[in-house]
């Protein structure tokens, strides 16, 4: 082991947190129905003689999960973890060291948030201990918020928030809401024949077509999947995002500032947007403070507004870690919310941890040295 | 010092291409025995002609085994992720014309878009319990449309080696990435093209392995490009 590794290695088992060991060799299937086919050329697969998809781990969030629901450990819990990851890379190592804790089932979601934040500071400080760092933060339920608040229509919010933490994603979304292409005639004509219909009797309609054309209704996507979102859309294509509401947005988006002056701000452009931010924001504040209890210094944190994952089971804080003029994280973190039910346990069950790069730790001390 | 010029060995590619190659002054001497995979250019010595399916001269090429290779462009960017840079296209020959293609069941009369399969993806998983279902052989290129520029992370590539039409109504994909020429076979499967769907234009090219070679060799590659691309220009 590394002089850095074992470091770290003492520095989790310092901080409050079991630590966990999983299998190198893990099955490719959850990693690829969280992460999406995108990750399939960024991993190593392999196939085991049954045929069963196998990659080496690419990350460890996963596998501690999957090891926390099928232990059925109670909650809440730490997990802390230290070990190879391996990605495919046109240049450079395959190979890496990740370490860093996950936290499960924590429901005072603004002190596991900061705990979590707090921790991979603490971290840096220790392996890095003479280097400024700079901590960015961002926040998708104050995102998904300032939408509720706007009055947005569910389907564009659902578009909305998936494109978040893209910022080309997010601008197409926005230009598409603001100036609705027209559609093509076919739909226009099945626009108009649907607004006179309820959802019941489309779905009818469709499940004999389906059933006349050769798909089975039950397969895939229902008569009555397709009926619910053909009225929503129908409800949709007349209308268009109006300025005012797309003027906040923007505004929103472009919130940069210290965490010390972060809240005022959301209050601020709350007010200055006519529009009321309270729970989010308020989880926001208490995070806040919970971080400054901590001992980190809220002036030296910054809080993007646009800043998020969009993969779908990030909900709520994320955070980078980097060396003051670094490029890559050194640390990322975030809140994961769904991502325990999407990979089976029975009920929800709240996540937040961060992930420390050993490789560019390394690469940061030999800068320093 | 040879030039190896690989070319499509069956079907009416072959034929297609022997027939560009011979309107260009690149008549293929075809080896006596019919099952031989060897052949040569009349007047041009020092190619090499060998006869090989389409997918494998992408590879093949790629791989800097052969140094020229007609095949299809989507088989050239599905094989290779820098296909631009390793095995670039210098001739477009302007026949085997086909689209790579999002196809999805005409009943979906919400999708229309790659917008609105975004949202469908997103939605799937909590109703359905899985992700939605891609069939496909374009590994590559559907990853990079999908992901690369569309932003849709959410979905499962199920491989297809054939007959990829028919896994929505056989219920082993909810739609699919595929090629198609007149999309009657699509139709006939009750699948229609996303308005901006179409992931490539893909036709009929003369492929280079991008490497050093001697001044005898590149003398000879240009030579082929020059009487390629003429003859191209002239029927069009």
């Amino acid at each position: 082991m590394s002089a850095l590794a074992a470091q770290v290695a003492a520095f989790l088992a310092a901080r409050d947190a079991g630590a966990v060991d999983a299998a190198i060799l893990q099955p490719a299937e959850p990693f690829l129905d969280m992460a999406g086919e995108d990750l399939r050329r960024r991993i190593f697969l392999t196939e085991s003689e049954t045929g069963e998809t196998l990659c080496l781990r690419p990350e460890w969030t996963i596998p501690v999960c999957l090891d926390h629901i099928a232990s059925q450990a109670g909650t809440p819990r730490r997990y802390s973890y230290c070990g190879e990851v391996f990605r495919q890379q046109r240049a450079g190592a395959v190979e890496f060291l990740q370490a860093g804790i996950e936290d499960l089932g924590e429901t005072d979601t603004a002190s596991a948030d900061a705990r979590s934040l707090a921790d991979a500071h603490a971290l840096v400080q220790t392996v890095l201990p003479d280097q400024s760092v700079a901590i960015t933060l961002g926040d998708q339920a104050v995102f998904e918020e300032v939408l509720t608040a706007l009055g947005l229509p569910r389907g564009w919010r659902r578009r909305l928030v998936r494109a978040f933490g893209s910022p080309d994603q997010l601008s197409a979304a926005l230009e598409d809401i603001a100036n609705p292409v027209k559609r093509g005639i076919l739909a226009e004509e099945a626009g108009e024949q649907i607004a006179q219909s309820d959802e019941e009797t489309i779905a009818t309609l469709l499940r004999g077509e389906m059933e006349s054309a050769g798909f089975s209704p039950s397969a895939g996507r229902t008569p009555e999947d397709i009926a619910h979102r053909l009225l929503e859309k129908a409800s949709l294509a007349s209308l268009r995002l109006p300025a005012a509401e797309l003027r906040a947005l923007r505004i929103f988006l472009s919130v940069k500032v210290s965490l010390e002056r972060a809240t005022d701000a959301l209050y601020a452009f709350g007010r200055g947007a006519g529009i009321t931010l309270d729970g989010a924001v308020e989880g926001f504040a208490r995070r806040s403070d919970a971080l400054r209890e901590h001992g980190l210094t809220l002036a030296e944190i910054r809080y993007d507004a646009a800043f998020g994952r969009p993969l779908d089971y990030y909900t709520g804080l994320v955070f980078e870690i980097a060396t003051a003029d670094g490029e890559r994280p050194l640390i990322g973190g975030g809140r994961y919310d769904r991502l325990l039910t999407l990979l089976g346990a029975a009920d929800p069950i709240p996540g937040v941890g961060f992930s420390a790069w050993l490789d560019r730790i390394e690469a940061a001390r030999g800068g320093a040295a | 010092m040879t030039v190896r010029l690989a070319i499509p060995s069956k079907g009416r590619l072959r034929d297609e291409v022997l027939e560009r190659l011979e309107a260009a002054n690149l008549r293929v001497e075809l080896p006596e025995d019919d099952r031989s995979y060897r052949a040569r250019i009349a007047g041009l010595d020092g190619v090499e002609v060998s006869f090989l399916s389409a997918s494998e001269i992408a590879r093949e090429l790629g791989a800097g085994r052969v140094d020229l290779g007609v095949t299809g462009e989507d088989l050239l960017r599905e094989t290779w992720a820098d296909a631009e840079t390793r095995v670039p296209i210098l001739s477009r020959l302007g026949f085997g014309r086909a689209d790579v293609v999002v196809a999805v069941p005409e009943i979906w009369l919400d999708v229309e878009t790659m917008a609105d399969l975004d949202d469908v993806a997103a939605e799937f998983r909590q109703r359905h319990g899985r992700r939605l279902t891609i069939a496909t052989k374009y590994w590559r290129l559907t990853q990079q449309f999908f992901s690369g520029s569309h932003g849709i992370q959410v979905y499962r590539i199920v491989e297809s080696l054939g007959a990829t039409e028919g896994a929505p109504t056989a219920g082993s994909a909810d739609l699919i990435v595929d090629i198609t020429t007149t999309g009657a076979t699509l139709r006939a499967n009750h699948l229609k093209i996303l308005s901006d769907g179409v992931i490539l234009r893909s036709e009929a090219c003369l492929a280079v392995f991008a490497s050093e070679r001697s001044e005898v060799d590149d003398a000879l590659i240009r030579e082929i490009v020059e009487r390629l691309n003429e003859s191209v220009s002239a029927e069009a």
